[in-house]
């Protein structure tokens, strides 16, 4: 069985063909960076073989060279064999559903309670309420006592019927 | 991300505690004893009342409300009482706490020292409180209560 460093030099190299080129390339971490490397390592390989005709030196052994140049250049280049380590991050996928869910859950949970709060059936803590209301019977015995809102700016009044009528005198300052 | 959101948080509690500051505030209620009645050249009605003016007259259906005794209470713990006091009427408040909305008051209207009416009330700062009192000469006694 062949290892990775051998699959990827055969892949360099163009070598891998059929089923071995598609799971090979299925493991690849990321593909278009390891093609970039394929591209950059083609790009070396012809540029020494450029240099090296140029100054006619005769390597008998240039195959051997360039494949021990390749094998060097995948060794040390940490993209080829394993996916860049990502920026840490707190918000992961699963956290950040989580998050949403809960956020979502919470929203309900206080919709139901100001909905039922706003109950139109009952009164409202920001309108003013009427406890309790007395008259004293003996001065005003025929005296009744009633409560409502009004709509329009919200003002509560107490209505008192059958209290004592008053001479004009009584609206001095 | 992490320091992102700690600042997020620690902001949304400044802004809690300012809006809780806010509402802790000192509130004035200003009481007023009002004589409503119909006349030919109504004065212009006392700017306490100038928010609920067309309710008053709706709901009273005269065309003039004059204040005769009134008081401006900046409340600060909500236990204070005051009064409010014309001639011959005096309206006794006395405050007994403070809740969400409002406060929760005591409330006696003497005529001179004669107990007419006496109620409880929690009093919202958004609401007004109007009491339709005895009938005086043509007029109307009104006792109106506002958290300014």
């Amino acid at each position: 069985m062949k290892t990775f460093e051998e699959k990827w030099t055969a892949w360099l190299d163009g070598e891998l063909s059929g089923r071995d080129l598609a799971e090979f390339e299925a493991s690849l971490p990321d593909k278009a960076v390891a093609e970039a490397e394929k591209e950059a390592a083609h790009k070396l390989g012809a540029l020494l073989k450029e240099q090296l005709g140029a100054h006619a030196v005769a390597m008998r052994n240039e195959d051997f060279f360039s494949h021990q140049l390749r094998e060097r250049i995948a060794r040390e280049s940490p993209l080829s064999r394993e996916p860049a380590p990502e920026a840490s991050t707190w918000w992961t996928v699963r956290r950040l559903l989580w998050t949403g869910a809960a956020s979502l859950a919470l929203f309900l949970i206080c919709a139901v309670f100001v909905m039922r709060e706003q109950n139109p059936g009952e009164q409202s803590q920001y309108l003013t309420q009427i406890l309790s209301a007395r008259v004293d019977p003996a001065v005003s015995p025929n005296a009744t006592i009633s409560m409502f809102e009004t709509t329009q700016d919200k003002v509560t009044v107490l209505w008192v019927e059958g209290l004592q009528s008053l001479p004009a005198d009584y609206a001095a300052k | 991300m992490r320091n992102c959101a700690l600042f997020v948080i620690a902001l949304l509690a400044l802004a809690m505690s300012a809006a809780a500051v806010t509402q802790a505030a000192d509130q004035t209620v200003w009481s007023g004893l009002v004589i409503a009645e119909n006349v030919d050249n109504p004065a212009a009605i006392p700017p306490e009342l100038t928010r609920i003016e067309q309710t008053l007259k709706d709901l009273f259906g005269y065309n003039q409300f004059e204040v005769i005794g009134q008081s401006r209470k900046t409340l600060k713990t909500g236990e204070e009482d005051w009064l409010a006091a014309s001639k011959y009427f005096a309206l006794h408040v006395d405050a007994r706490g403070e809740h969400a909305a409002g406060y929760v008051l005591n409330l006696k209207l003497y005529k001179e020292k004669e107990l007419l009416l006496e109620w409880d009330t929690k009093l919202s700062k958004q609401s007004p409180l109007v009491i339709k009192g005895p009938q005086v000469g043509g007029g109307q006694l009104l006792l109106v209560l506002v958290v300014q």
